[in-house]
């Protein structure tokens, strides 16, 4: 369905010195330096898959999309939906895809609700049954009903966001964009708008690609997870295998009032494991150990720091996937 | 064919919309209406004041002069009322990155862009562009015929471009700097130029506004063609060279401009 292939992206950016002077310089010499913001990403998505495409701010998230979605065009590499490509023929790729910005909004502002989707109708040149069946059906599966005369400049967060997503799909694409679909939204809203593209997804076999940085969207909803740091892909595969690929690590956390705690503890020798599988910090008191859980077991890890040191307080942290990919964004992917 | 009938549809339900739009803010809509004829009135003011005390100007009478004036309302005022969106390319959709919205359309997008808004403050200036060529044609003795006719239609189609094209080509430049708004203010002010027969300037600014922003070719030269008749290969002629070598120049810039594109983070 979708196939993305050594999409490179790069930027060429102004270095400016600070200051009102370093502004004047840099009017009459500008000084230039390319910044790669993606950087050599593949993969593949299948009809009908729900892919969280997730990275922390800045990793090149929205580059990717923007270049999926043909607004930006790739320093090298390419993108093809259904063998379309965006920088060979932007239009015929366009009507394959739906794109919602949680950011931003594609409705117009001024006018109630359905003169949107009466020009949209227009612009994807949708025949007058198919628009009828296909509003019947965003309706039910959206809740239009009850804001579609509204003004859009008066609808709540949560109404324009169903506005959009129903705006995105008024077309039937092929291929569903979601960037950030849930930014600012209570728990209610952001339930039902889960609902939504879940059987948006079941009963259309509509691909999805989805970003957000609510990690219960990802854990709801997508099949598969690629996540990118530094414009690079750094982990592509199913919301388990990042659990057993990354949830092994677990941390104990104790406060000892033993003198030099990391010198008494000796875990290397003790289980005989190597520095790859555990690491001790110590800040005052309090101790931080995190170890691999597949080499040793919490029970015995726990016994011999029983045994070795006075402990007041003591716990040991599981890994959920929140605190997974804290613990990747935060140092990447050794 | 189909392609053309498919462009026509698009404006016509881009135009709509925006007459909607209007309606839901009545106020605003006419205050801009009044504004414009109010500023226009004002210029006349001028003309007129100056001309009350020079009869003439370098050989031109009033009638010829408030002729040229006129005409070159016209094809600006078309170009005010149905392509004022450039504007906004210049001073903000590309800064902010609201241009994504355009390139996730199946609608080619200096298309989309042109026809997605409707200027109505400029029927303002249309309307007086319109009033002075009417009150100024029974003291000139034109000789008229179909071909004169014609010729002084495409004129008006082909000046509505220049204006058009100029406009495209430096509002692209905000694809480039991020926004350009300052760009398309300065070279479209030359058009005032334009609205004086071009002989009373020295050679600098008569040769810029001829070759350079060919903004003479949107008054001057196809109206002396109207008031005189002469040499309609190059007074009009030139107008469409023009006009058509600004919007090609226009559409590649344009395209070259989205490829440099780089949205706004978000």
């Amino acid at each position: 369905m979708i196939q993305v292939e050594n999409l490179r992206k790069e930027f060429k950016k102004t270095v400016k010195e600070p200051g009102l002077k370093g502004s004047f310089k840099s009017l009459f010499r500008p000084k230039t330096e390319r910044v790669v913001a993606v950087d050599d990403i593949s993969f593949e998505v299948p009809k009908g898959e729900i892919l969280g495409f997730i990275g922390p701010n800045g990793a090149g998230k929205s580059t990717v999309i923007k270049m999926l979605t043909g607004i930006l065009t790739p320093t090298s590499g390419r993108c093809t939906i259904n063998g379309k490509n965006p920088t060979v023929s932007r239009k015929s790729y366009v009507k394959e895809i739906g794109v919602v910005f949680g950011q931003r909004t594609q409705l117009w502002w001024d006018l109630p609700l359905r003169e949107t989707y009466g020009v949209l109708k227009e612009i994807y040149e949708v025949d007058d049954k198919s628009y009828k069946e296909r509003m019947a059906f965003l309706n039910e599966t959206l809740d239009l009903e009850s804001f579609i005369s509204s003004p859009v400049r008066t609808l709540s967060l949560g109404q324009r966001m169903r506005a959009d997503i129903a705006a995105s799909l008024l077309h039937s694409p092929k291929v569903l964009f979601l960037d950030e679909p849930t930014i600012g939204l209570d728990v209610v809203v952001k339930d039902n708008i889960r609902r939504a593209i879940e059987q948006i997804n079941r009963q259309e076999q509509t691909t999805v690609i989805l970003t957000t940085h609510d990690l219960a969207d990802i854990e709801l909803l997508a099949d598969r997870i690629v996540m990118i740091d530094k414009g690079r892909n750094v982990f592509d595969g199913s919301v388990g295998e990042l659990k057993t690929r990354y949830g092994q690590i677990r941390e104990l956390n104790f406060v000892t009032d033993s003198p030099d705690p990391k010198a008494a503890l000796d875990y290397l020798r003790h289980f005989s494991i190597g520095e790859e599988d555990v690491s001790v910090k110590c800040e005052g008191s309090a101790v931080k150990v995190r170890f691999n859980s597949s080499a040793v077991p919490v029970s015995d890890i726990l016994a011999y720091t029983l045994e070795t040191v006075h402990v007041n307080d003591i716990s040991v942290k599981d890994a959920d996937i929140e605190e997974i990919i804290r613990r990747l964004y935060k140092q990447g992917v050794e | 064919m189909k392609h053309i009938r498919r462009l026509f549809r698009i404006h016509r339900i881009f135009v709509v919309q925006e007459l909607k739009r209007m309606m839901e803010y009545k106020g605003d809509f006419i205050v801009g209406v009044i504004g414009f004829l109010m500023v226009q009135c004002s210029n006349l003011l001028f003309l007129w004041i100056i001309f009350n005390n020079i009869p003439n100007l370098l050989g031109w009478s009033l009638n010829e002069v408030v002729f040229i004036y006129g005409f070159s309302l016209i094809p600006k005022g078309i170009d005010h009322l149905f392509f004022d969106n450039l504007w906004a390319i210049g001073h903000f959709t590309v800064r902010k990155g609201d241009f994504d919205k355009y390139l996730t359309r199946p609608v080619n997008t200096l298309v989309h862009v042109l026809f997605e808004k409707l200027q109505i403050d400029a029927l303002g200036e249309l309307i007086m562009g319109i009033a002075l060529v009417c009150v100024s044609l029974p003291q000139l003795q034109i000789e008229w015929s179909v071909f004169k006719v014609l010729l002084g239609i495409a004129a008006v189609f082909f000046a509505t471009f220049i204006f058009t094209g100029i406009k495209i080509i430096t509002a692209s430049v905000a694809f480039w700097k991020k926004r350009s708004g300052n760009i398309i203010y300065m070279v479209y002010m030359f058009n005032d130029f334009a609205k004086y027969p071009v002989t009373i300037y020295n050679e600098v600014i008569k040769n810029l506004i001829t070759y350079i922003i060919p903004f003479a070719f949107t008054a001057y030269f196809p109206a002396l063609y109207l008031l005189t008749g002469e040499n309609p290969l190059y007074n009009v002629g030139m107008t469409v060279l023009m006009s058509l070598a600004l919007m090609s120049l226009g559409v590649f810039v344009w395209h070259r401009g989205i490829r440099a594109y780089e949205s706004a983070g978000s």
